[in-house]
Formats: structure tokens, sequence, C-alpha cells
């Protein structure tokens, strides 16, 4: 199996490389918003990098998503394991779209309610984690394990 | 040494001019090491880069006494780690800094557990950081393992599935 891990730069990848022990001997791909990062993503396998994007800035959210889209077509993911954000809740529905099983956990920020992202991916995902317990007796489908930071 | 860092992602002028000015005081004595990526404000007070490389970025990280930033999770996980007295500005919706106010909602719950102290405003700055000299942070105990074992469970059981 093929996984891609997903997560913007800061703290979504750096909650998603904590988790690391869970894909252990699979063989995965990385995607993430800056090349900054990227020495840090080393041992993840292939790392791709699309950019920044957010919905104030509506072009750029069109070019990362073509450029997930690419990487999609060209790695076909069978599981898609996020962290967030915008980036990675595009390549959880276009990965979707071709087969793979999606896994989300949602930023331990998001204390009040699930994030943007986190809500519309809650639809399409196998396993949805949140890292407070009360946002797992609020939503549906959405399980909470415990924290990672 | 304190360590000032805005994050990979966004500029924060409120808080580097608010540190800035805190330094401008009489008396005040510490160094000041910054990271302030595409922030329009110079500091006077202290010398500043936009970006670091993150071996450099992990240097500063560790060589610092105490650590001020922004509330972004990168951050705030990375002092907890390391056990570094912190202390944040949640970037603010009302100002454009961020599309939703999470870094406010992690900033109070976290306040309230004893991780780390907060600036809400440009006002609270030096009195915070006359704080955080002796701020003791509250060790973190997180589950990393058993979410990671539920991924792994996960990915066990499609493997399985699909043989």
């Amino acid at each position: 199996m093929r996984i891609c891990l997903a997560a913007s730069a800061g703290g979504h990848i750096s909650q998603l490389l904590k988790l690391a022990a869970g894909w252990n001997g699979y063989e995965t791909f990385c995607v993430t918003t800056t090349g900054v990062v990227r020495n840090n993503l080393s041992e993840l396998g292939e790392v791709y990098v699309v950019g920044e994007c957010n919905r104030q800035h509506p072009i750029r959210v069109i070019t990362v998503l073509l450029r997930c889209g690419r990487i999609v077509l060209k790695e076909r993911p069978d599981v898609v394991i996020s962290t967030g954000a915008a980036a990675g809740c595009m390549l959880c529905f276009l990965s979707k779209m071709i087969g793979a099983k999606v896994i989300w956990i949602d930023s331990i920020t998001n204390v009040e309610r699930i994030s943007l992202s986190g809500r519309m991916v809650r639809y399409i995902a196998d396993l949805f984690l949140v890292q407070w317990p009360e946002l797992a007796d609020r939503y549906k489908k959405v399980e909470f394990v415990g924290t990672v930071v | 040494m304190i360590f000032l860092t805005v994050g990979t992602q966004f500029p924060f002028d409120r808080l580097v001019k608010a540190v800035d000015q805190a330094a401008g005081i009489n008396g005040f004595d510490d160094k000041i090491v910054a990271q302030i990526g595409d922030t329009s404000y110079c500091p006077k007070n202290f010398d500043a880069t936009r970006s670091v490389e993150k071996a450099v970025f992990n240097q500063y990280f560790t060589e610092a006494n105490s650590i001020i930033s922004h509330a972004g999770m990168g951050t705030i996980t990375m002092a907890l780690d390391h056990r570094k007295p912190l202390l944040v500005m949640p970037r603010l919706k009302k100002y454009g800094e961020v599309v939703n106010n999470h870094q406010l909602a992690i900033a109070k719950k976290f306040e309230q557990l004893g991780y780390l102290l907060v600036a809400y405003g440009a006002e609270d700055v030096p009195i915070k950081m006359k704080q955080l000299k002796s701020f003791v942070p509250q060790e973190r105990q997180p589950c990393t393992d058993i979410v990671a074992a539920r991924i792994s469970t996960f990915l066990n059981e499609l493997s399985k599935s699909r043989n």
C-alpha cells in the first residue's frame, strides 16, 4: 500500500510527523506547502511542495489544487493521512476520487469546533480523529483516542 | 537569549513591533534573536532575519532561555517538547492575520493549563516578557503512541482485507 502524508508547514506537519509509528513499514510520500521544511521530511519518501493557500486567495487555491491533482494521478495513493489544512483537504478529496481511503487527524488547535477543512473531509473520511474529547461527543463519525501533542 | 519567531507562513507586525518596543525600554538587557518572515516592520533594538533553515531554527530554539512567538501549534509543540518558557501572541482574524481565531482558542486553553503565557494585545507584551523570565511551564504528556497505534490498526486491517 502506498500512503500519501499530507500537511501544511508549521503545526500541521509537526503533528503529523509525531505519528510516524502509525505507518511504519508502509511505502510513503509526502506533500507539504513550503520548501523550508523539506529537509525534515526526507525519511518520508518523495517530498512534494505545492505552495501555501487559503480561502482569501482563490487563484492560489486553484494553482495548489492543480498541483495536488497532478501528484495524485502520478502517485496513485491507496491511503491519505492528513492533519490539514487546505492542501491536505484537497489531497483527501482528490485521492478519494481514485478510490483511496482517507485518514484525517484534526489539529489540536481546533478546540471549540472542527476545522473548516476537517468539517468537509468528515463526509468522506474512513477514520477521523480529533484531539479534544468534547469534539468527539459533538460530531458523528469522529473519534477521540488521545492527543498527538 | 530570547528567540522571537513568527512562524513560516505569514508576517506578524503587531508582535515584532511590540517586542521591539519592550526591548527599547531602559533596563532591558536580554539579547533577542528574531525570525520575522515577511513582516514589514523593521525592529530597531535587535537583529532580525526573514527566514532561517530548519537546522539554524532548531539551534536558536535550543540555545534560547525563552521563546516569544505567534500562537502557532508548531512553535507551541516545540516549546513544550523542549520545556522552554513560551510567550505567545495569538494572530487575530480582525487584523487579517489568520482566517479564523483558532490561535486565540488554543492560547486561552493552554494558558489555563499552565503551558504558556499569553499576550492578548501589544499592551500586554512588556509585563508578560518580565513574567517569562521566571515562568516554568507545566509538563505535558501527550498520547502520541495511542493515536499512532489507532492509525496502524486501521492500515493493517485495510492491508489484510486487500490481500
